[in-house]
């Protein structure tokens, strides 16, 4: 019995060593992507020289910023470096605008009777579903 | 104005908002003259959808006049009546130009939530949760319009208005159940759920050269609604073993094309549906997967299964194997539905597409709680309530 109960610790005590050396060898996660990019449905020359738009400039003044054509021709790639929400939030409109013509809005919208917290809670989870987490 | 808010898990209310305005230089402004009720707002109603808020105005099934146009709108008039996709498309961007409207990349301006949780985020949708944009929905007496031009159409005269609100939804989706499946002659289609949507994707699937269409279900006025308006042969799953039944019926192939158009809420019999209801009851799971699991089963090697039914995150028990080792295709979307709008509206002029039979509750929106109440439970047979303001 004794002798069965040590097997089971041993055993016990290796698959806790593989397990620690399993999570120390996936203790470094990868990071997290250091480029924000969108693809915007229209060439690079649009994006460039007297064509650039004012809110692309204003990004490149802050940012390093890659502009690259898509493969097959299929737009053009705008990539920010090291974006936060409020630059990813930038990018979303840049691409909204260049393709639309303008920034799509939701609020001022009808709504019914909010609660307290739901008062609270609507422009904080819209302002955290508009720049997205990384 | 008068608008039918989600005020909680199972609880709405008609409470007075404000009217809607144009927020954006290409919206419209429709006043509504008739919003129907979507299965899919059951998922709303039920709390499997997160992100919707005590006070979001619901609805987005919609027919109506337009009252008002941005200083950008191009094509539409005051005074026009129109059907409004339920799907919000730009109409510019890549998705869209590719007539892949539900996939529209500037329609939801919050995609963290979708973005999260499928990797991408889809097209914003009328009154349908925070986390598709958060737009106020169609059960009101105005609703406001993005992109007017593209997603407001004129309905011809002589259509009718309780055919025409299903233009918006119930018809574009089933037609796109039926249209990416890529139904052949002679084809054998079976369709899970006897709802709008399943009734309506019968319907094309015989428009598009099926030779017999299987409608599965379990509610008798909705098995006899189907068979006496789309032609389609009926199953009750209540009553025969589905996956038994269709192979008898297929001389053992199994139909070359499934459409499942029931959802995240699927009912079902037996352990299987036990076994799902608990583990979405605990959120183990977020969506039951019974009818698409059969469907996957059913299909003949190397057929289609078109998922139309609206899924949220994860079904357990996905069958995998089955769809790998019978090499089958898995279609599937939201509606793409400004693809096809045109089309139906000219096919209901015509007299060959008719859904005004779905219109089994037409009612004001003052007893749209009601109306809910009734449409959720299937209390009086009831297939659509359908409000006007």
């Amino acid at each position: 019995m004794v002798a069965k109960r040590s097997l089971g610790l041993a055993a016990l005590a290796a698959g806790g060593a593989i397990a620690v050396g399993y999570r120390r060898r996936k203790a470094v996660r990868p990071g997290p992507a250091e480029w924000f990019a969108v693809t915007v449905d229209c060439g690079p020359e649009e994006l460039s020289g007297a064509n650039r738009p004012d809110a692309l400039g204003r990004l490149t003044e802050h940012h390093e910023v890659r502009i690259t054509p898509a493969p097959g021709g299929r737009g053009t790639e705008i990539a920010v470096h090291a974006a936060d929400g409020k630059v990813r939030e930038e990018v979303r409109a840049l691409k909204q605008f260049l393709e639309t013509g303008e920034v799509l809005r939701v609020e001022g919208q009808p709504e019914g009777h909010r609660t307290v917290l739901g008062r609270a809670a609507v422009p904080v989870s819209r302002q955290l579903m508009r720049r997205g987490v990384r | 104005m008068k608008a039918l808010c989600w005020t909680g898990v199972n609880e709405v209310a008609v409470e007075e908002v404000p009217d809607p305005r144009i927020l954006n230089r290409q919206d419209v402004i429709v006043r509504v003259t008739a919003s129907s009720t979507c299965g899919s707002d059951l998922h709303l109603l039920d709390g499997y959808v997160p992100t919707m808020m005590a006070g979001d105005v619901i609805g987005h099934e919609f027919l109506g006049e337009v009252v008002e146009t941005g200083p950008d709108v191009r094509d539409r008039r005051v005074g026009e009546r129109v059907v409004v996709c339920s799907i919000i498309g730009c109409g510019r961007c890549r998705n869209c130009r590719a007539e892949m409207w539900s996939l529209c990349d500037n329609s939801n301006p919050d995609p963290g939530f979708l973005e999260t949780l499928n990797g991408h985020a889809t097209a914003g949708i009328f009154g349908y949760s925070h986390a598709m944009g958060g737009f106020a929905g169609s059960h009101a007496e105005y609703v406001r319009v993005p992109y007017g031009d593209v997603n407001a159409f004129p309905v011809p005269e002589g259509v009718a208005d309780a055919n025409a609100v299903f233009a918006s939804d119930a018809v574009p989706t089933g037609w796109m159940g039926a249209d990416i499946a890529g139904i052949r002659p002679g084809d054998v289609v079976a369709v899970w759920g006897c709802g709008g949507v399943g009734q309506m994707a019968a319907r094309a699937a015989f428009l598009l050269g099926a030779e017999r269409v299987i409608a599965i279900d379990r509610l008798p006025e909705r098995l006899e609604m189907t068979a006496r308006h789309t032609g389609a042969e009926t199953l009750d799953y209540e009553e025969v073993d589905v996956l038994d039944a269709l192979k008898e019926m297929t001389g053992g192939r199994g139909p070359d094309v499934c459409v499942e158009a029931v959802g995240m809420e699927g009912h079902g019999t037996g352990a299987q549906y036990a076994y799902d209801r608990v583990k979405q009851a605990v959120r183990l799971q977020t969506d039951r997967g019974l009818p698409l699991r059969q469907a996957i089963h059913a299909c003949r090697k190397g057929g289609t299964v078109s998922v139309l039914g609206v899924y949220l995150g994860f079904v357990d028990k996905f069958p995998m194997g089955a769809v790998m080792n019978k090499g089958l295709t898995l279609r599937s979307g939201q509606q793409h539905g400004q693809r096809y709008i045109p089309m139906l509206l000219e096919r209901m002029a015509a007299g060959e597409v008719d859904a005004s039979h779905l219109l089994t509750h037409p009612m004001a929106l003052e007893d749209a709680p009601r109306g809910y109440e009734m449409f959720k439970n299937k209390e009086d047979g009831c297939v659509r309530a359908v409000f006007t303001p």
